[in-house]
């Protein structure tokens, strides 16, 4: 019982960037761009929040809550600058989707890596944090709560991010399907020429829902260099979850309240040899669970070919208003 | 729309793959198709000539490294280019003397790598990752005048190519001491290990480290985890939480990032760490680490290539040479008596009477592996001890 609450506890932490991130990226298809570039825009963001944390700790010379809220922003910001290159790219040039995804997550990969060099040199050899900004990504002290057994594990012993990742996933959820713009933005991602006719701006739509994609991209990257690595650079820190978050996407069958307990049984599933051991089962195949639960729900979804649960009817291509 | 699907699928399946083999890599690098084998037999067999060193002096000398990660891991790859600096300033290289093939990853790029600092000019090259090994040899082979170095490896011995060499040392002993202050610290007498691979040259660490904790805390007990990797810091990361949560309340390790520190930090829990001294990545947890001192075989390999001499087969040194030891020990958190313990511990490694793999050790299915008064010696370059004592559990194997 222990463990599995224990594994949940972690499965939960592990699955808190890939939610945040396939958030970002379920709002970047539904307006009809198919952006695989997350795992480069996980990385922008990674080093933004640690470089904005970082410079305000030299700045102010404390660190904090403000450096808190500065690595937020310029997470964002930098995840955002990501999904704008995108946009220009496909949505003004019309350049290939697919093609521009991946190279955004080569460029993504390099751009955060690069900075964390030039960072790492700047601090002399070694970026981290103090242990004012380190406590704002600690455990939330909710007090006597966290204490109540098996409850308070799983449901107060989390960092902030993880509530505002299901926050920004309910709110998502709500947006999409309750609201007016929510419902043009899908319009625009099932049928670009349709919405055009009705009014509706598809350059602007796949514009914003870029930016505002790739800044949830660069929040769960920042999830990995601020939560995860306590606020020291470290190479390889993204370590592929950007790939996994576009797999989880169609685990969540473009619903970002399903993308919720997905993540969570993503995260567990990469986390599980280290609270479950089989033996015998060799380590590599063990580490494959996730990516074989993958590959089994894209067969299924193929398979069974539900029009809600299909992706938006307009994603890879780009729209040219000449050739409705 | 199906072709489309059909195209994403494609996409996600390479997507996989990249993931999982190597994403984190830098992308193999073209092979310099220019590259004309000079000799494809290795070598006839020799009584190893010196190398040859016509002209060559402090001055002109090339040294081309081969590293897997970049020294922002602030572990194994950081600690060797300490040691390779360290070098250039006792020798008095300077910084155009030294090529460094960073963040290589243990495939073709490797042997990619090796080739473009031959080509650069490169008098020694130093391979310091394990898996390098065979990339190294099938370089070797074509380049007998050029020297090649490789760390934690065991086939120059056997080789009959007279330009290889290994050079590892006795980490072991670095290690017994870091298990020293973690035996003093934990409370649970429950130590946690995050592990890269179950294969020797990490058991024979991890082995070490244990028999340290043991020698002060007889009712000490150990849970390794394997991380199935040398570098993935968010694994790393994980790996010690869940160790933590099994109750381990000091976490060992062999990984090449301050992950497993950090993990510790902010789990409340102590670390032991390797490479560098991890105590600015967690002041509140890392007592000290166990680290090499690289700059002795560097030196003594380029004197031995200036001088004209040859450079060893199979160089491995330990304790008492300078080659391995541990960092500062963090004063405010080391249990007392713990410097005191591990002074008594080093004279008696040093003094060469004693050495760490002393029997009597059982393993953990209950065999003896080393009989009582019988001392276990390693082999000088490549860690072969793969005995899982008695009190260690393996996770992941």
């Amino acid at each position: 019982m222990n463990t599995l609450v224990s594994l949940l506890n972690a499965a939960v932490l592990a699955g808190t960037p890939l939610l945040l991130a396939t958030c970002g990226e379920i709002l970047t298809e539904k307006s009809g761009s198919l952006n695989l570039g997350v795992e480069g825009m996980m990385y922008m963001g990674a080093i933004a929040g640690l470089a904005g944390a970082w410079y305000v700790e030299q700045w102010f010379g404390h660190g904090g809550l403000l450096a808190a809220v500065f690595a937020f922003v310029f997470a964002f910001l930098c995840g955002a600058l990501g999904g704008l290159i995108y946009a220009i790219l496909t949505v003004s040039l019309r350049a290939n989707q697919n093609v521009t995804g991946l190279t955004l997550a080569i460029f993504g990969t390099g751009f955060g890596k690069f900075f964390g060099e030039v960072l790492g040199h700047k601090a002399g050899g070694y970026v981290t944090v103090n242990a004012e900004t380190k406590a704002m990504y600690g455990r939330i002290n909710f007090g006597k709560l966290s204490e109540i057994p098996v409850l308070g594990t799983l449901f107060f012993k989390y960092n902030w991010l993880v509530y505002f990742a299901l926050a920004v996933a309910i709110l998502l959820g709500w947006f999409l399907n309750r609201t007016r713009k929510g419902l043009s933005l899908r319009a625009v991602g099932e049928s670009p020429g349709t919405a055009d006719s009705a009014g509706i701006s598809v350059t602007r739509y796949r514009y914003l829902a870029a930016l505002g994609g790739g800044g949830l991209c660069g929040l769960g990257g920042m999830y990995m260099s601020m939560v995860d690595q306590k606020g020291i650079w470290v190479h390889d820190c993204i370590s592929g979850y950007g790939w996994l978050a576009i797999a989880l996407v169609i685990f969540a069958t473009w619903n970002p309240l399903r993308a919720i307990y997905c993540s969570i049984i993503f995260g567990g599933l990469s986390v599980m040899y280290m609270y479950v051991p089989i033996s015998g089962l060799p380590l590599p195949i063990y580490r494959m669970f996730p990516y074989i639960a993958t590959i089994i729900v894209l067969i299924i979804t193929s398979m069974m070919q539900i029009k809600e649960h299909a992706q938006p009817a307009g994603t890879g291509l780009n729209y040219f208003r000449e050739e409705r | 729309m199906q072709h489309l699907r059909k195209w994403l699928v494609v996409l996600l399946c390479v997507a996989f793959v990249i993931t999982l083999v190597a994403c984190d890599k830098k992308p193999d690098e073209p092979k310099p198709t220019d590259v004309a084998p000079t000799e494809g037999e290795p070598g006839e067999p020799t009584e190893a000539p010196p190398p040859a060193s016509d002209g060559v002096t402090l001055e002109n000398i090339k040294l081309g490294f081969v590293h897997i990660t970049d020294p922002s891991d602030m572990g194994y790859t950081y600690n060797h280019d300490l040691g390779t600096q360290k070098m250039a300033r006792e020798l008095g290289l300077t910084d155009d003397q030294i090529v460094n093939k960073f963040n290589t990853a243990e495939d073709a790029a490797c042997e990619a790598a090796l080739r473009e600092l031959v080509e650069q000019g490169c008098h020694i090259i130093f391979a310091t990752s394990f898996g390098f090994e065979d990339y190294v040899m099938e370089v070797a082979s074509d380049y007998p005048d050029v020297e090649f170095c490789h760390a934690s490896g065991y086939q120059a011995a056997v080789s009959e190519m007279p330009n290889v060499h290994n050079y590892f040392g006795k980490i072991y002993q670095a290690r017994y001491l870091s298990g020293i202050a973690a035996g003093l610290k934990t409370e649970n007498n429950l130590l946690g290990y995050v592990n890269a691979y179950p294969f020797a040259e990490c058991i024979q660490g991890f082995t070490g480290f244990y028999l340290g904790a043991k020698s002060v805390n007889p009712d000490v007990e150990m849970i390794v985890m394997n991380t199935d990797s040398w570098n993935d810091p968010q694994k790393e990361a994980q790996v010690a939480k869940a160790l933590i949560e099994q109750g381990c309340d000091v976490i060992g390790q062999h990984c090449d990032s301050t992950a497993p520190a950090t993990a510790a930090e902010a789990e409340g829990a102590f670390h032991v760490g390797y490479n560098s001294d991890m105590i600015g990545a967690a002041p509140n947890a890392t007592l000290t680490s166990a680290v090499w001192d690289w700059s002795r075989y560097l030196i003594l390999a380029v004197s031995n290539y200036v001088d004209g001499k040859a450079i060893p087969k199979d160089w491995g040194e330990g304790l008492a040479e300078g080659a391995v030891d541990i960092s500062r020990l963090n004063e405010a958190l080391v249990a007392p008596g713990t410097a005191e313990a591990i002074e008594a511990a080093r004279e008696k490694i040093v003094s060469g009477d004693w050495d760490v793999f002393t029997g009597p050790l059982v393993n953990n299915q209950g065999e003896v592996v080393v009989k009582e008064g019988e001392t276990y010696i390693e082999p000088a370059s490549s860690p072969a001890w793969e005995h899982i004592l008695e009190g260690v559990t393996m996770i992941g194997d």
